[in-house]
């Protein structure tokens, strides 16, 4: 039958870095126009069997069986021509160029004489975009395009390549709600045209929504292959973490104690307009929103990283100005920031010197830094936060997307914050580390701290939060308590225009 | 649990991009035996460190403000000012020796303070801002000595001309000076976020690093580190002159791209600019040893760089 053509055999694949075996004989094998979800913790291999399959690394050891034909390894243009696209989280689009242009980059369309035929690349654009059921104006810049729009493009591009192979490492990621449900009606058609789809994600939900099938990675080693049907998902998860896992959000103890920060009325002259707020000692408020709601703006000018319009804030009742990041993280505020790889790491210095450097004054006697107290807390971070990692002189950019998150927690963490701010902060994390992460924010607040998270997950949001703030366009449009939230109402006011939220 | 051992993988890598300059600086050596013993000498090899020292201490400079992303190609211009300032002020008196030096300190921080805020607050791209310092400082020599270069270099400078074998005063100054930016960079919290600043410059922000006030810090650190040279160089020489420091800046960059430092930023550091700075030097005493022309240096420096500059490459990907 059809269905059951396997069009991709990857077998006995190994690979390690600098003795980190990060796959060991994994065998997985996808059956043509069925999408095959890939699950697993942080550093299970996900990625790097990926990159294995898109010839951006080579395996060790193994072979990769596609159409029906072997292969030790491939090139990454050889893997292209296969019919073999890779879309990564961060996407490679050059936003100066237009969609036309990126779809098309190193592969225009030429008249005979070698002249690019615009007008043909801007048609066959057109139809792509059309046939996934997307309207984008094909002439604007991608830079200018939200991050949704710019992964619609990211797939057309492979789509135009005559892709047989998606893979879409954690599409999810950068997605709000309604944007999610554009990219599944997406996969949907693909995979009605024969398209097949290898997903990965951290979100169990859209796991369940969209595979046929699944495979289980973890530390390196494959656990399971199956077909989702009939799968519970406490059985996937402990599959992944290897023990039962209770997904229940801890308890709030409802102890909020006097507020510690203040907003009245502060804009920005981008999008924030007259956002008041106050967030208490002991409490996590959640902020929700959609994508480009002013959230992530909200956080900045609270942090100090962008200069504020008009209002003030204020901290224990006393008016603050902050003029830089400085200021605030001297008042005890942090800031973890939403995109990790561009504002919370240094991808290329090592794991010590990333999660030390606001603290360098505390660890150096005189002007000399002490490194053994250094590696102490360092030490003592992989502990609290189980971060998975060879040694502390690795460079972050080789930690799995998961644990480089737990890096920046754990940067600011030894700040001691009285305020913690954090943009999407189990973005990446597997279901393990999300529960400890939201364990350690309850401990947290237990201790006196005050938390604000922004997140696009509304079961986090509605797990977690003692209070929740929706906003829509700049503005603070509801303010709802956990016992009255609910799904729905969060999207309704969410999606309210300006009109009704005045 | 993940299995991990020190892999010979990594530390090829590792080892490459510490030491592999100094592979190189050995290989020239010994190829330096067969063609040019000459430079062996022991006055030769006097020479060679001496003019090692002068450019090694600028290109500490250079070094930190390449690893902040930067450059700074205004430091011949802090070296010929710093001869000016020294005959200007002191006219050959010896007991004003330390406030000429005093005076060409405070100038030369003050350049480095400009080039700073112009990069930083006027986000003028280094290049063209240490350029114009470069123009304005020669501008401002110009209308100063109206062409003329007046007074005279105190005999006592001539003290760093002291040597005991190849033990010379210049020689002890660039370790000195090495020594200590070397623990700057390395065991010190500027270090740190020089490095930070340098490799990526939004997060050190919101890492509350004033990254503005740490670049200043630096291009006034390798102005400064421009004088020392040029005092030194002054007193060698025992006059002004206006050509005393032609090519010096560009070497300056030369020797720490050869160490390993990237363009970049937030990569590579003291260890391998040292071994730049003698690769440099050396092949320049090669050239004039084997009697070959200007020309023929230029190519064979860039031939170098080009060299270096493809290896490092190579060995990033290797990762
Ligand atoms: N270039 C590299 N050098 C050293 N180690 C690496 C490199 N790439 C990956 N690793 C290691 O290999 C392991 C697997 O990493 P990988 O990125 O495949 O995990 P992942 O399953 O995608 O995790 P995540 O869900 O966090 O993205 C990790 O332990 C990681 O640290
Ligand atoms: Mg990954």
């Amino acid at each position: 039958m059809k269905d059951d053509q396997l069009i991709l055999e990857m077998n006995n694949i190994s690979k390690s870095f600098s003795g980190v075996k990060a796959l060991v004989d994994v065998s997985i094998s996808c059956k043509k126009g069925s999408v095959h979800a890939l699950v697993g913790e942080n550093g299970a291999g996900k990625s790097t069997l990926i990159k294995i399959l898109s010839g951006a690394q080579r395996p060790d050891k193994g072979t990769i069986c596609f159409k029906g034909k072997n292969y030790e390894s491939f090139s990454t243009r050889e893997a292209l021509s296969l019919g073999i696209s890779v879309i990564y989280q961060e996407l490679a689009l050059v936003s100066e160029m237009n969609v036309v242009e990126n779809i098309f980059l190193g592969r225009e369309i030429r008249m005979t004489v070698g002249i690019i035929d615009s007008a043909r690349m801007r048609q066959e654009a057109n139809r792509l975009l059309e046939q996934m059921g997307i309207k984008i104006n094909v002439n604007r810049e991608v830079g200018e395009l939200s991050v949704a729009y710019q992964q619609m493009v990211e797939i057309s591009k492979a789509l135009s390549r005559n892709a047989d192979l998606i893979v879409m490492d954690e599409p999810s990621a950068i997605l709000a709600g309604h944007e999610l449900e554009q990219l599944f009606r997406i996969i949907q058609s693909l995979k009605d045209n024969g398209v097949t789809i290898i997903y990965i994600s951290h979100r169990l939900e859209e796991v369940f929504r969209i595979a046929d099938e699944v495979t289980v990675l973890k530390d390196g080693q494959h656990v399971v292959t199956r077909s989702m049907e009939g799968l519970s998902r406490a059985e996937l998860v402990s599959a992944m973490v290897g023990r039962k896992l209770e997904e229940v959000f801890p308890q709030s103890a409802n102890k909020a104690g006097e507020c510690v920060l203040e907003a009245n009325g502060i804009s920005t002259d981008t999008i924030l307009k007259k956002v008041n707020l106050k967030l208490h000692r002991g409490e996590i408020v959640g902020l929700a929103g959609m994508v480009g709601s002013g959230r992530t703006e909200l956080a900045r000018a609270l942090f100090g990283a962008d200069k504020l319009f008009s209002g003030e804030i204020k901290l224990m009742g006393e008016r603050v100005e902050f003029s830089s990041p400085a200021d605030a993280i001297r008042k005890k505020i942090s800031l973890v920031p939403e995109d990790r790889k561009q504002q919370g790491l240094f991808t290329e210095l090592p794991i010590k010197n990333n999660i030390t450097l606001p603290i360098l004054k505390k660890i150096s006697n005189w002007f000399l830094l002490n490194r053994k107290m250094e590696s102490a807390l360092v030490e003592s971070s992989k502990k609290q936060l189980s971060i998975s990692m060879a040694s502390e002189h690795l460079d972050v950019q080789f930690l799995s997307g998961g644990n480089q998150q737990k890096v920046v927690l754990a940067k600011w963490l030894h700040t001691k914050p009285e305020v913690i701010i954090m943009d999407e902060p189990t973005r990446g994390v597997d279901v393990g580390a999300k529960f400890e992460i939201y364990q350690l924010m309850r401990r947290l607040t237990e201790e006196g701290i005050a938390i604000l998270m922004i997140s696009s997950e509304l079961p986090e949001i509605l797990g977690l939060s003692d209070r929740i703030l929706v906003m829509s366009e700049g503005r603070i449009v509801a303010e709802l308590e956990h016992s009255e939230a609910s799904e729905e109402k969060i999207i309704e006011y969410a999606t309210m225009g300006e009109s009704k939220a005045a | 649990m993940i299995g991990f051992t020190e892999s010979n993988h990594l530390t090829f890598k590792k080892l490459f991009a510490a030491y592999g300059v100094y592979m190189a600086l050995l290989i020239l050596l010994i190829v330096a035996s067969f063609i040019t013993p000459d430079l062996f000498d022991e006055e030769t090899l006097a020479v060679l460190f001496r003019q090692s020292a002068q450019l090694g201490i600028i290109a500490i400079g250079q070094t930190m403000v390449m690893l902040v992303a930067g450059l700074d190609l205004s430091v011949g211009g802090v070296i010929v000012m710093t001869s000016m300032v020294v005959a200007e002020v002191s006219n050959g008196r010896d007991e004003l020796i330390p406030l000429s030096i005093l005076v060409a300190l405070i100038l030369g921080a003050l350049i480095g303070l400009g080039n700073g805020l112009l990069i930083t607050k006027r986000k003028v791209p280094p290049l063209v801002a240490t350029l114009v310092m470069l123009f304005l400082v020669q501008g401002a020599q110009q209308a100063f000595t109206r062409g003329v270069p007046s007074g005279f270099v105190p005999e006592t400078l001539g003290i760093v001309n002291q040597s005991w074998g190849f033990l010379s005063i210049p020689l002890m100054v660039w370790f000195a000076l090495n020594a200590v930016f070397l623990v700057l960079l390395r065991v010190t919290p500027f270090g740190r976020r020089i490095y930070a600043v340098g490799s990526n410059a939004d997060a050190a922000r919101l890492s509350g690093l004033s990254v503005h006030r740490i670049k200043i810090a630096v291009y006034i650190l390798a102005s400064c580190l421009a004088v020392i040279s040029g005092v030194i160089l002054t007193g060698y020489v025992g006059y002004v002159d206006r050509f005393i420091a032609t090519g010096l800046d560009l070497d300056s960059v030369a020797a720490a791209v050869v160490g390993g430092t990237a363009f970049y930023g937030g990569k590579g550091g003291l260890l391998g600019t040292i071994a730049g700075v003698l690769i440099i030097q050396i092949l320049s005493t090669m050239v004039v040893l084997l009697g070959l022309d200007a020309q023929t240096q230029f190519i064979i420096k860039g031939l170098v760089i080009l060299a270096a500059v493809s290896l490092y490459g190579l060995a990033q990907k290797q990762a």
